[in-house]
């Protein structure tokens, strides 16, 4: 096996498969990325066990074969060398070869046949759609999803492939999001997969906000998305996530309008004092005005009142105030919708006129 | 005014509770237990039993060898904790403060009521006779100024054992134990009190603290306290308790993940149990792991809200052990689980999908307690309980 690249030509597929080798690994040679030649090709792999990322770049005249490198040292080594500079790369009795100009590295290698690449999403189907569609679904979504809970389904993000459109749901049980945009996919029955968050992280990072098309693979146990030159290939958390549709509150009458950067301002300040733990915010609507009240356990205090356009029934209800501004933050529209049913009922939130994203938070007692 | 207080230690606890059920099983050997092909160990096994040289936390195939006319019965552990709050009935007619230390063991300190019961002696024997009449059990009790002798003297007479032990007969009945009757004295202990040439209570307290400090580092001290018939701990009551747990030792290391789940679900039952019968819930679950070479693992889980719902802690475990436990697991000597941080809900963030399920599991928890109080001739359990091993 021997090649020669330029550094940047490395580089930045190096920097994407790296991004998944973590620093302490169990098994030496998951701190390794995989390097496979073809004589026109380089393809370097780096995988958790959980996430895998393929990334490649052409070549010229290689030799072919495969190796595996330490990951950090190879990127260290190719970050450190100047800019323009051509690596000669080769293997000799277990051992590769690097240099460039009057430099020289000669770097431990461990057996290509011992690292443990995904070798195809068998039985899968296949799906193409807009990067940016993807990437906004996320954006919209993976902030409401659990971390660690012992409901091992909710720690992932839930996609959702119907017949004419796709659907992103994240929930940590306390609030929930849901973000749909609507294209023609393959017809087919509806197709449910659920995402761990680390391979959400990862895939968001490497999704473009461009009109570059991505093609996806779905079984049961993996989603390979094929980004051109870059391929992302995660399993999937095998389980069930809930019946989100049932805890989306249909239905609501006390509706309130409100300009979404004064609230979420207003929100924020209220926030300074509130209890660090629980977060709890004490929001009353009447007559055309919220009063959002906050206290903490130090007898401290904060109160704000916000125009809002409502004219429905006074009503009290307490909040995380964190997963409202969430929320407000995720929602792109100028004016928001906030729709509630009583007190002890969740509230539904969306965009002024558009509902393609919704966020759904339980109330708190306070 | 030296405290008072109550040791109660029921005898061959679950094969008594077994053997009341099916009184035709009460002159025949019975053995509590796993099934010998399971791996199965002794859980409890009667007085009959034990004569062939059985006891508990053997495992089955071997007491079945000492005394193959022995009759194997699954345990019920669901059972035996309903019969464990009736029991807890009783002692709180006494005193309030109780501190069981497993299902059929605990303090009570009967200071504070004497006043209005009586000594401490004869509430002793009242307790015991209570015990017998309502619930056909006998329990051996034993009554000290501290725990350390309370204990002590339920258990030197045992079967059906009453004996009282004074504060002005303490050292005379500390005297002639042998010194493995000290608290915390194991195997390592008693080799160095040999080469010291000690057997007896009476002959360590002949012993300089500085000797014994030497040779036993910081815990000689504490023999010696104890050897005097010293031990200030207090008794703990479930309402002061920071936390609850139960844990159980094999005989028999145990690798096998299916009994170790099976053991995991019994042990969940009987803490949640508890939590319900005592009014708390909590936010920490957490699972302690003994390993064949005495490494103790302990790992904790905090729950979105505080629960004493017998699913949602045993979920937790499950957790804990699938995901939190180094793999390949060695073999297991100990497995505990144990719920904490109770917590007033105050603030409380409401769930969009636990509601409906809550309920669910809380009218199952509530049904289970309700059937295993009454003693439910055929008291249900979960499905996997060791007993089906």
């Amino acid at each position: 096996m021997k090649f020669k690249i330029s550094r940047e030509a490395l580089l930045k597929p190096l920097q994407v498969v790296s991004g998944v080798v973590e620093k302490r690994q169990t098994l030496p040679i998951l701190s390794n990325v995989l390097v496979c030649i073809e004589s026109d090709r380089l393809t370097m792999t780096g995988t958790d066990l959980e996430v895998e990322l393929t990334a490649s770049a052409p070549l010229q005249g290689a030799e072919s074969g495969e190796i595996t490198l330490p990951a950090r040292k190879f990127m260290d080594i190719c970050k450190s060398l100047p800019d323009g500079a051509e690596l000669d790369i080769s293997i000799d009795a277990q051992r590769a070869l690097i240099r460039s100009g009057k430099s020289r590295f000669t770097l431990a290698t461990l057996p290509a046949n011992d690292f443990p690449a995904t070798e195809k999403v068998t039985g899968a189907r296949e799906y193409s759609l807009q990067q940016s569609i993807l990437k906004h679904l996320i954006e919209q979504t993976h902030f409401c999803m659990a971390n660690q809970d012992v409901r091992y389904y909710l720690n992932g993000l839930l996609l959702e492939l119907r017949q004419n459109a796709i659907r992103a749901v994240a929930t940590d049980g306390h609030r929930l999001a849901l973000s749909e945009a609507s294209l023609d996919l393959v017809p087919g029955d509806i197709n449910q997969i659920i995402l761990p968050r680390k391979g959400v992280s990862e895939l968001s990072r490497l999704l473009s906000d461009g009109d570059q098309g991505c093609n996806i693979q779905l079984n049961a146990n993996f989603i390979r998305v094929d980004l051109g030159e870059i391929v992302f290939t995660s399993k999937l958390i095998d389980g069930r996530f809930p019946d989100y549709d049932r805890v989306i509150p249909k239905g609501g009458d006390k509706i309130v309008k409100a300009n979404r950067e004064n609230l979420r301002q207003g929100l924020l300040r209220a926030s300074i004092l509130s209890n660090e733990k629980y977060r709890g915010v004490r929001l009353n609507f009447a007559d055309n005005m919220l009063r959002a009240t906050v206290n903490n356990p130090e007898q401290e205090e904060a109160q704000e009142e916000l125009d809002v356009s409502y004219s429905g029934e006074e009503i009290e209800i307490g909040f995380n105030v964190s997963y409202l501004v969430d929320a407000l933050n995720a929602i792109k529209q100028d004016e928001v919708e906030i729709i509630l049913i009583d007190a002890n009922s969740s509230c539904l939130i969306h965009g002024e006129g558009d509902d393609s994203s919704r966020y759904v938070v339980m109330p708190m007692r306070l | 005014m030296p405290r008072q207080i109550i040791h109660v230690d029921m005898d061959a606890f679950y094969a008594s509770v077994e053997i009341r059920e099916r009184p035709e099983l009460a002159d025949r050997p019975v053995i509590v237990g796993g099934r010998p092909q399971g791996r199965g160990v002794v859980a409890a096994a009667n007085y009959i039993a034990r004569r062939f040289g059985v006891h508990s936390a053997m495992p089955t195939s071997t007491a079945l060898r000492l005394c193959p006319e022995a009759i194997v019965l699954p345990p019920r552990h669901e059972l035996y904790a309903g019969v464990s709050l009736q029991l807890h009935a009783i002692f709180q007619r006494y005193t309030p403060q109780i501190e069981p230390l497993a299902l059929d063991e605990a303090f009570l300190d009967v200071t504070g009521s004497i006043g209005l019961f009586g000594p401490a002696e004869k509430m002793a024997r009242e307790i015991k006779q209570a015990v017998w009449e309502e619930l056909q059990l006998v329990a051996s009790v034993g009554v000290g100024p501290n725990k350390y002798i309370a204990k002590l003297a339920s258990d030197i007479d045992k079967p059906d054992g009453f004996v009282v032990v004074v504060e002005g007969d303490v050292a005379a009945f500390l005297a002639p134990l042998p010194v493995s009757r000290l608290w915390g004295v194991g195997k390592v202990a008693v080799k160095t009190f040999d080469k010291l040439g000690i057997r007896t209570i009476a002959q360590l307290r002949g012993y300089s603290p500085q000797l014994l400090r030497q040779h036993l580092g910081s815990s000689g001290e504490q023999f010696l306290r104890l050897a005097s018939g010293i031990d200030e701990r207090p008794v703990i009551s479930e309402h002061e308790a920071k936390s609850i747990s139960n844990e159980t030792t094999f005989a028999v290391d145990i690798s096998d993940a299916r009994i170790l789940h099976q053991w995991l679900q019994a042990l969940t039952g009987q803490v949640a149990y508890r939590l319900r019968a005592q009014g708390l819930k909590g936010r920490t679950v957490q699972l302690k792991v003994r390993l064949a070479d005495f490494t103790t693992l302990t790992r904790s889980h905090t729950l979105p809200e505080p629960t004493d719902i017998t699913a949602e802690i045993g979920q937790a475990v499950q957790f804990l052990f699938n995901e939190r436990l180094p793999r390949p697991l060695p073999p297991v000597r100990l497995l505990g689980v144990g719920v904490s941080k109770f917590a007033a809900e105050e603030q409380h963030q409401a769930d969009l999908f636990v509601s409906a399920e809550r309920e669910r599991q809380q009218r199952l928890d509530a049904l289970m307690d309700r059937m295993q109080s009454r003693f439910g001739k055929r008291a249900i359990r979960r499905g996997k309980d060791p007993a089906s091993g």
